[in-house]
């Protein structure tokens, strides 16, 4: 009937088969946009003026989109069958999308308006609720927002109802979501005052007891509820219930029901972690994220855990998990990585076990040197920090043989640069306070690597921000400003890593391998989804939340 | 049933969702059927143990009521037709179409029509056996008596059915209660007496519709000689100056308009250019009007002096109108007999002047310049190295660099205007009275959405009508006043076009191309324009764009009235040729084959 109907099936499709779907085709251009021949005149002014009004929305002038909007309210009369129900949706977005970008808008304006558009549909009743709670979350209004979601929690509409059961319990859980909130805020004051008041202790466990039921029910459901599945075990292991959250975290990373979550093993991944865990039961979640994301962060961890065991079979999966991570650009200029590859192979080597590094090395003898050991890659290496130079020329030195470009180059390089030193050191004071410019300049620039480096977790949260400032899938921000700070942004972080390595995806060297990154280096930072593959989706569902059609 | 009796005066929004649709809970309290939303208010108890007969009452009561506020008065189909035509005549009238137009001309035929349907002034009306036709509200016309206008006098006597009108009997009240209440009770119901039976009709033909009173008043405007023509009379309509869309919301305030009545009075599209014209000529059929005034080379319909109109309007140089004077007379399409549009005739075709000046005039610049993306490029380099500073010879090129920006931007003005036209009327339509409380809030929610994003932008909330004008285009000098669209080339001279030998002057481009001209069958094949567009010159296709955009109608008709006329051009020319033999006139430019290729040269 719509697109946009059309999409949702998708979407909720393509989460119930849990397993990865094609990209859903775009509907880049709809039929609506064609003229047909007995097109009556009041359908062919709807018709131009939603043109007019996509039009004025991507050349970014609000004004003229909410003069031509105030025409395509009429619309909403239509009598033909199913096109008002259309043109209410319709409105509903590019509505909130102009009011959300107006420079003379208020908040009082974006309430009447989705209190006016809810009444006029009452299929996206639920949606527009959901999206409304997000507004005023964003606003700042906590109790408006809740407000809101108390009030679609109690609707009810005959049929209608009962058809969005999913919907509801979306509704519920979010609701559960801000009760957490209000939790995390009464324990901080609880336990910032030294005498607990046993008043203030009840309200806070009433409100564990509100959120941990509705947040419990979802997670019965498959879907991907990473907010939901932070927050309750932030709950669960404040009253000292670890089993239970541990629970909880494996039947959210193994139930095959699920869609893969590579975050639902970090997640567990952690919680091991933090509760000293063996290293068993450590290595054995991460070689499940391995499988996943071979870029993740933590697989630098991995490498390191694996490395500790001491046995053979252990290095040598060590060395495919750093191998396969250095195959993505991302990880292309990073010291740490570097350096990890290079002890690993210095490691093997002083075992005798150079078989290893030659089976790996096969696979990739024709493209690595390319790919990483490159004359120009060695300048840019240098200028960035000459210890990365080093650590590279030490693999590719084990790899290739001394006589590599790298290697020269990265000797030519140095010494230039020690001559530099030489002679700044040798001029008189004049000379001394520029050297000594130069050196604070370099100690400037380590610093700066090893922010790259190590600081990755900076750079997630950063991207999810810039996405997107400010939009509507407002509870995830306020998940990474309040709760834990890099898992409630996870879902929003994700798709900034999408876009970002949809972008990178374009220069990458090796051809080979591009489709593979474009898929997977996504979620080299670990806040990722697994795989950009499934894009337009992913983003969609992200607006209402931590995906809609799990429940289903 | 129940609730409603007690919450009918309770009129306020809700304050959840701003619709009308109480409802009484069990606690007697008030809540909104559309949002269940429980308010302060409480029914007021009335203890009717005592009182048995207080139902009754309120029954009665409520019916009276009812017949008075929602029925309204009792009218008809054709008396709500009737008001429109008259509000379309006034609008005529406003811009400036002669006095004579209403009173003598559209309110004989309208009565003509009534006649000839025989829903008025006959002794055998169409539907007497369920309800007695009201007389017509009589605004304008007190006197049926002289339905025999001179003007109709032609037509035979025989034709028209009842000699005297048969004096409309009057609807006595008990029948036209009787009913209305039959209707009121059946799921059919309507704001007229008659807009069931008006629907279930199958005589379609006798029916008056929405587009059917633009086509009288095209008829009414023909034989007025008015020089509004058929896009003229559109173009207003679809500016608003004269009342179409939602004409119904004029209708006094005791007709009421609701159920069946939609789908006779709704518009929902202006009808086109072509759509009217058949219209038109089938209503003239109907009507059995005789032949038309005759279009005399005075009269301004004439193609001659409409072809000088839309000269000005493309902003072509008045030059060229001894030329396209030419064309016509070559042609033959300036003669009388041909122009007068006579309904009566075997093979009668009501024609659009508008469309074939439109053509002349392109037949014209083609027999100048050529249009073949070539010789009219030469012809205005040629002109242009001329001028230098006079600017005295016209110049395609610039001209064509003149029209093309103003043409983009009110084609723009255009989308832009259509884009925001209102379509739904003010007071909504209702298809029954079920749906009437979900339709009025509805309309009331499309109408706070409108002022909540009209606060926005602070702008008018209708978008600014401009004044009624003839010219979609204002050419002229710089010195003149008020906002112009560009220089005018009126006064240019097309020195360049033609080549002066003697006293004579020629073309100087000898040739002349068209595309295949054969006629084929219109029941099989409509027009072959969209398979001739890709081949046709740019220049030439450019034309066609801009008198499709001056006369509102698609290019292809455009197009096929060139050819019409290039048929005719090439016919006479033969039909001389084997009359006489050849002499002076056989060396004339104007020689050409009628050959089915696209180019055809002669020298």
């Amino acid at each position: 009937m719509d697109d946009i109907d059309a999409e949702q099936d998708i979407s909720s499709d393509e989460l119930d088969s849990s397993e990865r779907a094609q990209r859903p085709s775009l509907p880049l251009k709809s039929q609506r946009d064609q003229e047909t021949p007995f097109e009556t005149g009041f359908h062919r002014t709807a018709r131009i003026c939603l043109m007019k009004i996509r039009e004025s929305l991507f050349q970014l002038q609000w004004q003229e989109a909410a003069d031509y909007m105030s025409s395509y309210f009429q619309t909403l009369e239509d009598t033909t069958s199913g096109r008002p129900q259309l043109a209410s949706e319709i409105i509903w977005r590019l509505g909130t999308e102009i009011l959300h970008h107006h420079p003379n808008t208020n908040l009082e304006d974006f309430n009447s308006f989705l209190e006016r558009i809810k009444n006029t549909s009452v299929k996206t009743y639920l949606e527009v609720c959901l999206e409304h709670s997000f507004h005023l979350l964003l606003n700042g209004k906590f109790d408006d927002a809740k407000r809101q979601l108390s009030i679609a929690e109690s609707w009810r509409y005959g049929k209608q109802s009962a058809s969005q059961e999913h919907r509801i319990k979306l509704v519920q859980a979010y609701r559960g979501f801000l009760d957490y909130f209000t939790w995390s805020a009464k324990k901080s004051s609880v336990s910032g005052a030294d005498d607990s008041d046993a008043a203030a202790n009840q309200e806070m466990h009433n409100y564990f007891r509100q959120a941990s039921v509705s947040l419990k029910e979802i997670l019965q459901y498959p879907g991907v509820w990473d907010p939901f599945v932070i927050s309750y075990v932030d709950m669960l292991e404040f009253y000292g219930d670890e089993e239970g959250a541990l629970s909880v975290l494996k039947d959210y990373a193994y139930d095959n029901r699920f869609p893969s979550n590579p975050n639902a093993h970090v997640y567990l991944y952690q919680f091991l972690k933090k509760h000293k865990a063996p290293e068993k039961k450590l290595i054995k979640a991460l070689q499940i994220l391995h499988a996943s994301v071979p870029s993740h962060e933590l697989m630098l961890e991995l490498c390191s855990l694996l490395l500790q065991t001491g046995r053979e079979s252990c290095f040598r999966e060590a060395l495919t998990v750093i191998f396969s991570l250095l195959d993505y650009s991302s990880w292309k200029d990073n010291l740490q990585a570097w350096c990890c590859m290079r002890d690993v192979l210095k490691l093997l080597k002083r075992k005798k076990l150079t078989c290893f590094i030659a089976e790996e090395w096969e696979s990739r003898a024709s493209w690595w040197p390319a790919y990483h050991f490159r004359t120009n890659q060695a300048k840019r290496d240098f200028e960035q920090s000459p210890d990365l130079l080093t650590a590279k020329a030490g693999v590719a030195s084990a790899l290739t043989g001394r006589k590599c470009m790298y290697c020269m180059w990265k000797n030519t390089l140095l010494n230039k640069a020690k001559i530099k030193r030489i002679k700044a050191a040798k001029r008189p004071l004049k000379g001394r306070r520029r050297s000594e410019r130069i050196r604070a300049e370099r100690i400037r620039a380590e610093r700066r690597s090893e922010r790259i480096g190590a600081g990755r977790s900076g750079d997630r949260s950063g991207s999810g921000g810039a996405e997107r400032s400010g939009d509507r899938s407002g509870s995830a921000e306020i998940g990474a400003d309040q709760g834990g700070a890099d898992q409630g942004g996870a879902e929003r972080g994700g798709g900034g890593a999408e876009r970002r390595s949809e972008r990178r995806s374009g220069r990458g060297g090796a051809e080979r391998r591009s489709e593979r990154r474009s898929g997977r280096s996504g979620d080299r930072s670990g806040s990722g989804r697994s795989g950009a593959g499934r894009g337009g989706a992913e983003r969609r569902s992200g607006r209402i939340g931590a995906g809609r059609g799990g429940a289903s | 049933m129940m609730d409603e009796e007690h919450t009918r005066d309770y009129r306020a929004q809700c304050a959840q969702c701003s619709a009308v649709d109480w409802g009484i809970t069990d606690e007697g309290q008030f809540y909104c059927r559309s949002c269940h939303n429980v308010i302060e208010r409480t029914q007021e108890v009335v203890d009717t143990s005592y009182l048995v007969n207080s139902r009754i009452s309120t029954v009665s009561k409520k019916t009276r009521n009812k017949t008075k506020l929602e029925h309204g008065r009792d009218w008809l189909v054709c008396e709500g037709f009737q008001f429109i035509l008259r509000q379309q005549a006034d609008a005529l009238l406003a811009l400036g179409v002669c006095p004579q137009f209403k009173d003598d001309v559209l309110c004989n035929m309208w009565r003509r029509y009534l006649q000839k349907s025989r829903q008025a002034y006959t002794r055998n009306p169409v539907r007497a056996g369920r309800f007695r036709l009201a007389r017509p509200a009589s605004d304008s016309d007190s006197a049926p008596e002289s339905l025999g206008l001179s003007d109709f006098s032609r037509a035979s006597e025989s034709e028209t059915e009842g000699e005297g009108p048969s004096r409309p009997s009057s609807a006595s009240a008990s029948a036209s209660a009787s009913g209305w209440s039959s209707d009121g009770c059946s799921s059919v119901c309507s704001g007229s007496l008659d807009a069931g039976a008006y629907s279930s009709s199958r005589e379609t033909m006798t029916l008056m519709t929405m587009p059917r009173t633009l086509a009288l008043c095209h008829l009414g405007l023909l034989w007025a000689r008015e020089a509004l023509t058929l896009s003229d009379l559109l173009r207003f309509v679809a500016e608003g100056h004269v009342p179409y869309i939602n004409a119904h919301q004029a209708f006094p305030e005791e007709m009421k308009l609701y159920g069946r009545d939609i789908g006779v009075f709704r518009v929902e599209s202006i009808p086109s250019h072509q759509s009217v014209q058949q219209q038109a000529h089938k209503m003239a059929v109907f009507l059995k009007l005789p032949a038309f005034p005759p279009i005399t080379p005075e009269c301004l319909l004439h193609p001659s002096p409409l072809s000088l109109r839309y000269l000005m309007e493309a902003n072509l140089p008045d030059e060229l109108h001894g030329w396209v004077r030419k064309v016509v007379k070559q042609a033959g399409i300036g003669q009388e007999a041909l122009l007068t549009y006579d309904p009566t005739g075997r093979k009668a075709q009501l024609g659009s002047y508008d469309l074939q000046a439109a053509a002349l005039i392109i037949v014209t610049m083609k027999l100048l310049f050529k249009l073949d993306d070539q010789a009219e490029w030469t012809l205005s380099k040629e002109a242009d190295e001329e001028n230098d500073r006079e600017n005295r010879i016209f110049s395609l090129l610039r001209w064509y660099r003149t029209v093309q920006p103003v043409l983009d931007l009110a084609r723009g003005r255009e989308e832009h205007s259509l884009a925001r036209q209102t379509w739904k009327p003010r007071k909504p339509l209702y298809p029954s009275k079920k749906e009437k409380s979900v339709v009025l809030k509805r309309r009331r929610v499309v109408e706070q959405l409108q002022a909540n994003f009209q606060k926005l932008s602070g702008s008018a909330p209708e978008p600014q009508r401009c004044p009624p004008s003839s010219f979609r285009f204002r050419w002229g000098e710089e010195e003149e006043e008020g906002d112009l669209d560009g220089p005018s080339f009126q006064n240019q001279s097309l020195d360049r076009a033609l080549r002066q030998s003697g006293r004579k002057s020629r073309l100087s481009n000898p040739q002349y191309w068209h595309t295949a001209l054969r006629t084929c069958d219109p029941w099989h094949c409509g027009d072959h324009f969209a398979e001739v567009e890709p081949t046709l010159p740019g220049t030439y296709a450019w034309v066609l764009g801009l008198f499709s955009f001056l006369l509102g109608v698609p290019t292809a008709r455009v197009h096929a009235e060139v050819c019409r006329v290039e048929h005719r051009l090439v016919e006479n020319k033969s039909k001389r040729k084997r009359k006489r033999p050849p002499a002076r006139r056989e060396r004339k430019r104007k020689r050409r084959r009628a050959a089915s290729s696209t180019k055809t040269t002669s020298a």
